[in-house]
């Protein structure tokens, strides 16, 4: 059986809603079967938000991934990739956003956000075909942070083959609102290029 | 015409109450059953609200009902128990237009304050029968299918989906919704509407509720032989003498499992409530041993033990009585830890993965930035430390008030009961100023009766209402002081301080966004005897923000490095998530990427270090 389980892990306003939506529609334009699950409640309160996604050209049947199931994990901030890790088939792979969210407990310092390097180590010690992609920065750079989630779809489809670059461009521009069509076009383009082959 | 979408579960059960014609829509916002209210918006001739409570919202649909109309109350489990004295008079009348409650429970208190079973309520409490479903594809077609078996039976039925049934997603068929929807009309029938303690001749002077209560006994029989023909139930064969019963999502898991398992196992799938008693039977032939999986009571589990020392079956049952973890939610692993238990001799290939040995900081749900109630939170907290007083708090965006570093209401239960236990304790004599924190969606909910009694009652408590005009904590949902219905109506706002004139009650109405203003309010309701209301009254940020309103002046602020020495009171008393401490500098500071500028920690510095 053919399939892909993929976690998007991030913070509220990171745009997984999105990311999901543009992979899920691919599934369903293959003709797999596509089921999936979201957190909702805290997303608006700097809760930790993931969806998941089940593609498989067989029968599905929980829509979460567990322990060990997910082909993909994308995570759209260090600490939240970290936190969906064990998700992850050790001989799959991530993609994570070059960023740092702490917590609010953080913040007030009462709880550690790990070093980056610690982090990185923890996650490639856990499975080795990891790539970091500084999503935020660029989409920043291209004018709008919130394009993150767009370059991170690029960069996915340039390390996954699973998903083919024209049509998963095609959806990322027909689930855009006509004025940010353009400019996330551009963000997907980019994403698929800073990721080396 | 069919259309496949890919959509939330709750959108599934939207849709199928839509097909199935249903006209009254009414319930009340928690998560995971919310969306379902709000996806039955935009149809003509569906009547869609948001009540000022569960029962109020259950109490409308029975009423439509009896006009023969179809209608869908929608809740959490919170709500069904609230509405459990009507469903213990409606289960005796029976309804008309076919009625299904969605009853949505939260295995695991995902975003709940408990976690419970309500089919326990429905079914064995109530005697009324229910759906359980395992995937949001058949979640849609109960639903319709619960509209046809209300009618017929003349029944309260109820769809009680999960939490990852509700906010799953998945590809579901779209079919058309009926058109030609018939006429509600309403012939009096008293012998059966009005449920009084009255002598009924022709049965000896028995009294009405009791001959009702026979009717309801009665119409179990015609239960057992619709359960037993139902779809919603069947039998998968496998190998051996131990089998798996799966109801709802237990079997979905159950069926996520059978990909690690080295061979098949039987597999009796439950949907329905009562259960069927002939399929369970003939299941169980020739099996020494079955595992009940079910969310989250050991209910099913306790029903077929009975079913089977009736029938003097010889089979051992287990679940979540002990052998499966008996709280939480069941996950493929409590499946597969059940099964290697129950199964020694079944192979089962699931592969090892590491644990990452890393510390991952948790992420606490906290007060949006820019959020009001964080100046009526520090207002009262600092009144608070002063008189050495009480916060009993309730359900809604505030409750963050109470978790670390903030840590100021000291108990939170369940609507509207922040005021009865603050007045609880002010009765004790401690002398000790004792507050009531309560948002205004509770308040309408049934906060407010809390309240009527202790002005009735003279009890000497403070309570604070957060007015912030919409139901936030769920996704703004409309209440009767927003001035909106759902379908976007204007409607008159309640106007609180009148309500406290009428209830004979003092209030204060304060800015949240001025802290000193509530510390005066608060100091003053300290020192007045008897019950007084504070209303710190301000719009949902959050909901205010996104359409262009705002009630401040958005100012730069920033810490002065010079004269900030780390006192922390900026975070323990307010914790704003866009200031962060410096631990090697043992400075704060505001990160202007997240602060919206409202200024209220300006006030809370005490060295006047932010600016």
């Amino acid at each position: 059986m053919k399939k892909m389980d993929v976690v998007i892990a991030g913070v509220g306003g990171q745009g997984n809603i999105f990311a999901s939506i543009v992979i899920s529609q691919y599934a369903m334009n293959k003709k797999m079967n596509v089921l999936g699950a979201e957190t909702i409640g805290a997303a608006q309160r700097g809760g930790s938000v993931v969806s998941h996604i089940r593609i498989a050209d067989g029968a599905i049947y929980s829509p979460l991934i567990s322990r060990g199931q997910a082909d993909l994990l994308i995570g759209m901030e260090y600490v939240e990739m970290l936190r969906y890790l064990r998700l992850l088939n050790p001989r799959g792979a991530y993609l994570v956003n070059a960023v740092k969210i702490p917590t609010v407990q953080n913040n007030m310092g009462l709880d550690e956000y790990p070093e980056t390097d610690e982090i990185l180590k923890a996650a490639r010690k856990y499975c080795p075909n990891g790539h970091v992609i500084d999503a935020s920065n660029l989409a920043k750079k291209l004018g709008n942070v919130q394009m993150t989630n767009v370059v991170m779809l690029g960069a996915l489809v340039k390390v996954l083959p699973f998903f083919d670059y024209k049509e998963m461009r095609s959806l990322v521009a027909s689930n855009s609102p006509a004025k940010f069509k353009k400019a996330n076009l551009k963000a997907f383009e980019a994403g698929y290029k800073i990721v080396k082959s | 015409m069919k259309e496949k979408q890919y959509v939330m579960g709750n959108t599934a059960i939207a849709r199928g109450a839509l097909e199935a014609g249903v006209r009254v829509v009414a319930g009340y916002p928690g998560t995971p059953a919310t969306e379902i209210v709000d996806e039955c918006l935009g149809h003509p001739g569906v009547h869609v609200e948001w009540a000022s409570n569960e029962k109020v919202a259950f109490e409308i649909c029975v009423g439509a009902s009896l006009c023969h109309v179809r209608t869908m109350p929608v809740m959490k489990h919170n709500g069904t128990n609230f509405v459990t004295d009507f469903l213990m008079h409606v289960n005796f009348t029976g309804v008309r237009g076919g009625l299904v409650l969605i009853s949505a429970d939260d295995p695991g208190a995902l975003s709940s304050q408990n976690e419970e079973d309500t089919r326990i309520l429905v079914n064995q409490y109530g005697h009324l029968p229910m759906f359980d479903p395992s995937t949001i594809q058949e979640a849609k077609a109960m639903i319709k299918e619960a509209f046809e078996l209300s009618e017929k039976t003349e029944l309260v039925w109820c769809l009680r989906p999960v939490t990852r049934v509700c906010h799953a997603r998945g590809i579901v068929e779209f079919e058309d919704l009926q058109k030609d929807l018939p006429a509600a009309h309403y012939e009096p029938d008293r012998q059966r509407f009005i449920m009084s303690a009255v002598e009924v001749p022709e049965f000896g002077g028995l009294k009405r509720p009791q001959l009702r209560h026979r009717w309801l006994n009665g119409k179990q029989e015609e239960l057992y032989k619709i359960v037993e023909k139902s779809s919603f139930n069947w039998i998968e064969k496998g190998e051996g003498k131990i089998g798996l019963v799966g109801c709802g999502m237990g079997y979905t898991l159950i069926k996520e499992a059978e990909q690690y398992l080295g061979r098949k196992l039987p597999i009796l799938k439950l949907g329905t409530l009562p259960l069927p008693k002939k399929k369970i039977k003939k299941f169980v032939k020739g099996l020494e041993k079955i595992v009940v999986f079910e969310e989250t009571e050991p209910y099913v589990e306790g029903l077929i033990k009975r079913i089977f020392h009736e029938e003097k079956i010889e089979v051992e049952v287990l679940g979540r009585s002990g052998f499966v973890p008996s709280d939480g939610e069941l996950t493929l692993q409590t499946i597969l830890d059940a099964v290697r238990k129950a199964v020694p001799d079944v192979k089962i290939t699931q592969p090892e993965v590491p644990v990452p040995e890393i510390h991952i900081p948790i992420r606490t749900r906290t007060q949006c930035v820019g959020c009001n109630y964080r100046g009526i939170l520090n207002a009262l907290k600092q009144t608070v430390r002063k008189h050495k007083g009480i916060v009993a708090g309730d359900i809604g965006c505030h409750d963050a008030g109470s978790f670390s570093p903030m840590e100021l209401q000291s108990t939170i239960y369940c609507m509207g009961s922040s005021v009865p236990m603050a007045s609880g304790m002010a009765l004790t004599g401690m002398n000790r100023p004792v507050f009531a924190f309560i948002g205004d969606s509770t308040f309408y909910h049934n906060g407010i009766i809390g309240l009527i009694n202790a002005a009735h009652n003279k009890i000497n408590v403070n309570v604070i209402l957060g007015e912030n005009t919409v139901t936030a904590m769920t996704g703004f949902q409309p209440h009767p002081g927003t001035g909106k219905t759902l379908s976007g109506e204007e409607s008159r706002p309640i106007d609180v301080a009148k309500l406290a004139e009428a209830i004979g009650i003092s209030y204060r109405v304060v800015n949240p966004y001025d802290i000193k203003q509530c510390q005066e309010a608060l100091e003053a309701a300290v020192k007045e005897e008897g019950p007084s209301l504070i209303v710190s009254s301000m719009p949902c940020y959050l909901f205010s923000s996104r359409h262009g309103r705002k009630f401040f002046e958005p100012k730069e602020v920033w810490v002065n490095p010079d004269i900030c020495n780390g006192c922390k009171i900026c975070i323990n008393d307010f914790g704003c998530p866009a200031i962060s401490f410096d631990k090697s500098q043992k400075k704060v500071s505001i990160d202007p990427g997240t602060c919206v500028g409202c200024g209220l920690c300006v006030d809370v510095c005490k060295r006047g270090a932010i600016s």
